[in-house]
């Protein structure tokens, strides 16, 4: 008995170390002892090599399946990470064809929870893949984190020592760090966080999320430009509620002058880090703490901002009884071609990249006469004004931009229309002016292809995704990027820039989204809580939430200061490819290969977070409604700045 | 142990001309191959994801080869999905169909059609926040909108239900008002030609017209009114209706108010068309199918649409100022409602209104041999929506009829009621019920059974005298029944003296009572020629 466990701790120890050849001598020659000194105690032993990993499996799984109700759900939780290292041990073994047949068993327990990991798992067939594959890599190295209440804890030991199976204590010693927690088991029994976040990641990401961010907007803002007159009544509307008083001075005061001191600037943010929970009644907007820039902004143009004022002023205010008006642009006869496309601020513009290198623009104002209403036509003509002599004459109704040598994966337009931007699997970008026609720069730096690229929301800066694993930050008019966001360990698939410039988000195939600091470069915070590659990312207009959309169709919103997770939405069938906020921000839109625009009430679920305590995350984000298109997959939706909704997709007939 | 076979290695080392691979190397190379696979095909879905598509096609896996710096696959590039032929005798074994193509054949071949160039089309896909019914959007269906919103929340109905209305009206785009007047000219001017034949099949069949309902709804009503002595059109405006009816993608239900009254129109209008040759006999038929549809659909929608319409007809049927052919339009109507419709409204009214056709059908009283015929019509409607009624009674007592038959056979007589055609019907009545009894009691009590048929003897003479004198005959918009108030008394009688207990015996038999009863008087109302409509059932007793 005793010796037996010593066995058990030498062989763990070589396993640890990686001395595999030595484990198998070791264990070799055990057996042969025991073989040669006691025979019927070696029939057993001679099983115990990979058997013994099925057998025990199958009996806690027996166990744990048969106890208590209330703690079930606790003890579930630990058959996934043990089912996981019994089957590398097995193919660390050796014993592949049993390792094979101990996966394909277990597998249906767990693949509702951990499909997308299994199908990479499966892969598995010889010990050196154990090193390839990044995942099974992160699996040894760390340790899953359980948190579990005493009681099943105890349960959990006592099985253990009971049954006397070494085979599993050593996989739960080894891969599995509980978490205690007194008291009565929680409740939620669906969430699988519980268990998939590994112990050092885990720690990598509370002790980056802990560093501070300043996710206000930026001081000295057209909106604000606007507010300014309104701002009084306002005051004195707001300052009835209950309102932190020392903030509400604050805000006028820095929109009224233009050059506040950094120092007052500083101030306002520790009051709103601090204040926030004291602060819960009043919105999000109202109170959105004004930061300075870290990058030099390019100076906007006077008529633009009278463009962008008249616009503010003739917004539609949208909320969860006011919805918008959607304008669809529908691609025909793309023939499965369309690969991305976007839509300018003023919808005017629908530039589509293919994948056959070409990027073709549309003109809006020239062909779509049905779309010709009032609403439309006056932001249209404003646009025109400012960007179009409207003196050209085409003879196709697009404008076809060649230059990329690959299919073309993501566009982006300025902020003005002015310019376009391509990234293609040619890991070129490329910036085409929309005036004159032509190709003016190509920014070559990524290595692979490059996934996304998009502008920042004040123009000249841009930020680019890869297959290379690195988002980079670049200007205009440099052909070098100024910065290398580096750490994603898989390919960067988008990325989107925070309302106030000073920091861009990324999803990525790692199933994580990371904030990185534009000015410093780092990561400030990680995001985990997605069980799949994130395809879409979209920021608050006040820059305090963002929202990630992923290929299972879960969007998930998250406070950027907390690095929590406010609400999971559920709803899409399919890969969410993009999700836009109203200007305001109360409304979220997501569009996703199910054929259908959703519509979320933004502001339900986050003022009921607030008042409640912010741990317990259920679906609170309400779906106002759903907006089927005739098999039109949406590829890309963009509020204009009158919060007139615009979408885009491709006309799929064979799905 | 792994998904590709040793086997298949050797045959890949084979066809790059390494003969003599052992089988330990294959055996080992297997897993590593799997594994490679695998990982190209991640690739792959990497690549397809970000060219926004949910099916994986050969150029995502070469994108994703060229990632891996290895060569593409040449060869399978094509925007269409590969078409896999089965292998014969094989049943998981596939391969790609490669034909041989003669240059001859490409070369002479005619030029294909250009591929159609790229292009955008913009539709609103919603007008603050309700999808407008354009053909660019799938159906919205009117109904569920409102409905989901008392759901999710209450206070916003108002606002929407307003909302739903409005875009409506403001997307009609030009194809729909050009489609609209198309079909409005068509119904109007060429009724009979095959293209409009084609229109009432797209009005039945196409999905986009739904903004359009409300106008054809008006179009409908209006050009009824106006055109109340042109036949064809009014037939023509009719089939409209029909087709509106029969399209499952429109939403008709909020229209029908103004539908009805046109339908009814054509039911029970004094004239329809202004020739005596219109055989607007016809257009009454068709109506009155038409309306009778409409309340079996969507009955269950409005519960008093039957009723009004029902209101209607009885008004028009019951009123002995009103003109033949609006009580033949009237019987049409109620016969097409359905038989217990019949049964209850009709048949209680039928010796009455029998006896004030008659001096109408018999051509010394009738000179006018227009209005002869009109009533012969009637009567024809009469008759038939009565046998079906009794044919539909019969249906669900098939054994009722077998003892009457020879005795009914015999008496050849008219409609004139006679005391002993009466006579004769009553005794068939008690004939036949002994053994229908038989069947209905199937054996609570065997005592009761004879004491019930003395009781039955007994009370057929009883309440026979009481009719003939008179009463039966005479009260013709009472209530219920008249006929069957006496058999009622008949039959309480027979009641009173059985157990009390027999309650559910007292209504089987009440109902026995009741289609029997109904054969006789129907028989003493047409004569035989109710029993055409029971030679089914005789049929079957025969067989």
């Amino acid at each position: 008995m005793e010796e037996e466990e010593i066995q058990k701790a030498v062989v763990a120890y070589l396993r640890k170390k990686g001395f595999t050849n030595t484990e198998h001598a070791l264990q070799e020659e055990q057996n042969r002892v025991s073989f040669s000194s006691n025979s019927d105690h070696s029939v057993s032993r001679l099983e115990n090599g990979p058997v013994r990993y099925s057998d025990g499996y199958s009996k806690l799984r027996l166990w744990a399946y048969s106890s208590l109700d209330l703690y079930k759900h606790e003890l579930l939780r630990v058959l996934f990470p043990v089912y996981i290292h019994c089957f590398m041990d097995l193919v660390a073994g050796g014993h592949v064809h049993e390792a094979r047949i101990f996966f394909h068993t277990f597998r249906e327990d767990h693949e509702s929870m951990h499909l997308r990991d299994l199908q990479k798992l499966e892969g598995i067939l010889s010990p050196l893949h154990l090193e390839e594959i990044e995942l099974s890599r992160s699996f040894r190295q760390n340790k899953f984190k359980i948190k579990m209440c005493e009681y099943s804890y105890d349960l959990l030991l006592q099985y253990l020592q009971k049954t006397q199976s070494f085979t599993m204590r050593g996989v739960i010693n080894e891969h599995i760090d509980f978490e205690v927690s007194p008291g009565q088991p929680t409740l939620s029994s669906g969430d699988a966080d519980f268990v998939t976040i590994e112990g050092r990641k885990n720690d990598l990401a509370r002790q980056i999320n802990q560093k501070e961010i300043h996710w206000g907007l930026l001081e000295d803002s057209l909106e604000q430009h606007l507010e300014r007159p309104v701002s009084d009544s306002e005051k004195a509307e707001s300052a009835n509620k209950e309102m932190n008083p020392e903030d509400n001075k604050k805000r006028p005061l820095d929109g009224g002058k233009q050059g506040i001191p950094v120092k007052m600037v500083k101030k306002d943010k520790l009051v709103s880090m601090v204040g926030k929970n004291v602060r819960s009644e009043t919105s999000a907007v109202s109170v959105a703490p004004r930061v300075k820039p870290e990058l030099t902004l390019p100076a906007t143009l006077v008529e633009v901002e009278q463009a962008i004022l008249e616009d503010l002023r003739s917004r539609v205010q949208l909320n969860n009884l006011a919805l918008p008006s959607i304008s669809f642009y529908t691609f025909i006869n793309t023939c499965n071609r369309l690969n991305c496309s976007s839509i300018s601020q003023d919808g005017s513009l629908v530039a589509g990249g293919f994948s056959d290198s070409s990027l073709k623009v549309w003109d809006i104002s020239t062909i779509g006469q049905l779309v010709k209403t009032s609403s439309l036509q006056g932001e249209k003509e404003s646009a025109k004004n400012e960007n179009f002599p409207a003196t050209e004459e085409r003879r196709k109704p697009y404008t076809l931009f060649h230059g990329h040598s690959g299919p073309v994966y993501s566009t982006t337009f300025s902020p003005f229309g002015e310019f376009l931007l391509s990234s293609s699997s040619d890991s070129t970008i490329r910036l085409w002016s929309t005036k004159l026609n032509t190709n003016l720069v190509c920014y070559k730096g990524h290595n692979y292809p490059v996934w996304d690229v998009q502008f920042s929301p004040v123009g000249h800066y841009f930020a680019s995704s890869s297959h290379d694993r690195t988002a980079r930050i670049w200007s205009m008019e440099r052909i070098q990027p100024l910065r290398i966001m580096a750490g994603h360990l898989s390919d960067v698939d988008c990325v989107q820039w925070h309302a106030n410039c000073n920091y861009i988000a990324t999803g990525s195939s790692d199933k994580t989204v990371r904030l990185w600091d534009v000015q410093s470069g780092e990561c400030v915070r990680i995001f985990i809580g997605h069980r799949s590659m994130i395809l879409s990312l979209a920021m608050s207009p006040d820059g305090r939430y963002m929202a990630s959309g992923d290929e299972d169709g879960t969007i998930m919103m998250w406070d950027l200061s907390s690095g929590r997770c406010v609400s999971p939405l559920v709803g899409h069938s399919s890969c969410v490819w993009t999700l836009a906020f109203s200007c305001e921000g109360t409304l979220l839109a997501s569009g996703s290969a199910d054929c259908t625009v959703k519509l979320w009430d933004v502001t339900a679920s986050t003022r009921a977070s607030r008042m409640e305590s912010k741990s317990s995350s259920s679906n609170r984000l309400r779906l106002l409604k759903a907006l089927p298109t005739k098999s039109t997959p949406v590829y890309t939706l963009q509020f204009s700045r009158r919060n007139l909704l615009f979408a885009a997709g491709a006309l799929s007939k064979c799905s | 142990m792994s998904i590709v076979p040793k086997e298949t290695i050797e045959v890949i080392a084979q066809s790059i001309g390494i003969a003599n691979l052992s089988s330990d190397v294959a055996l080992a190379l297997a897993p590593d191959v799997e594994y490679r696979l695998r990982e190209i095909m991640q690739e792959a879905i990497k690549c397809m994801r970000h060219s926004k598509r949910t099916v994986l096609t050969a150029e995502d896996v070469n994108s994703a080869l060229s990632l891996r710096n290895v060569e593409p696959i040449y060869g399978f590039a094509s925007g269409d999905p590969l078409r896999f032929k089965r292998a014969v005798g094989h049943k998981d074994l596939f391969y790609i169909d490669d034909r041989d193509v003669d240059f001859k054949e490409v070369i002479d071949a005619p030029l294909p059609k250009a591929p159609l160039d790229t292009a955008v089309v913009a539709h609103w896909l919603a007008i603050e926040g309700v999808q407008p019914a354009i053909p660019e959007n799938t159906q919205v269906e009117a109904i569920v909108a409102p409905s989901e919103n008392k759901k999710s929340e209450n206070s916003k109905e108002d606002g929407l239900l307003v909302d739903l209305k409005l875009p409506v009206k403001h997307v009609l785009s030009r194809e729909l008002q050009l489609y609209f007047d198309k079909i409005t000219e068509l119904t109007v001017t060429r009724p009979e030609s095959i293209l409009f034949k084609e229109a009432l099949v797209s009005l039945a069949a196409d999905s986009g017209i739904h903004p359009l309902v409300p106008y054809f709804s008006y179009f409908i009503a209006d050009e009824v009114a106006r055109s109340l002595n042109d036949l064809p059109i009014l037939f023509a405006l009719m089939r409209v209706v029909r087709s509106l009816l029969q399209n499952p993608h429109i939403h008709i239900e909020p229209y029908l108010h103004q539908l009805m009254p046109s339908i009814i129109t054509c039911v029970v209008a004094k004239r329809l068309g202004s020739k005596i040759t219109d055989n607007h006999w016809e257009l009454r038929d068709f109506s009155a199918n038409l309306a009778a549809s409409v309340c079996k659909r969507y009955g269950h929608v409005y519960h008093n649409l039957q009723s009004r319409l029902t209101k209607t007809l009885i008004n028009a049927f019951l009123d002995p100022s009103k003109a033949l052919t609006q009580h033949y339009g009237a019987i049409e109507g109620l016969a097409a409602l359905g038989t217990s419709v019949v049964r209850l409204l009709v048949l209680p009214n039928l010796e009455p209104y029998l006896q004030l056709l008659e001096p109408e059908m018999q051509l010394e009283k009738q000179k006018n041999e227009m209005k002869r015929k009109e009533a012969w019509r009637v009567y024809g409607a009469l008759l038939r929506a009565a046998g079906k009624c009794l044919y539909d009674r019969l249906k669900l007592f098939p054994g009722l009829l077998s003892p009457p038959r020879h005795p009914v056979w015999r008496i050849n007589e008219r409609v004139a009621t006679s005391q002993s055609n009466k006579r004769m019907s009553s005794t068939n009545l008690s004939m036949q019920q002994p053994p229908l009894k038989k069947v209905a009691a199937d054996g609570p009590t065997g005592a009761l059974q004879p004491i019930a048929m003395t009781a039955n003897l007994q009370g057929a003479p009883d309440g026979f005298p009481a009719r003939s004198s008179g009463t039966g005959v005479g009260q013709p918009s009472t209530s219920g029944q008249v006929p069957m108030k006496t058999t009622g008394g008949r039959q309480e009688k027979g009641g009173s003296v059985a157990p009390k207990g027999s309650a559910v015996l007292a209504q089987a038999w009440k109902e026995d009572l009741d289609a029997g009863h109904l054969l006789a008087s129907l028989f003493q109302s047409f004569g035989e020629g109710v029993f055409s409509f029971i030679q089914p059932v005789e049929m079957s007793f025969f067989i």
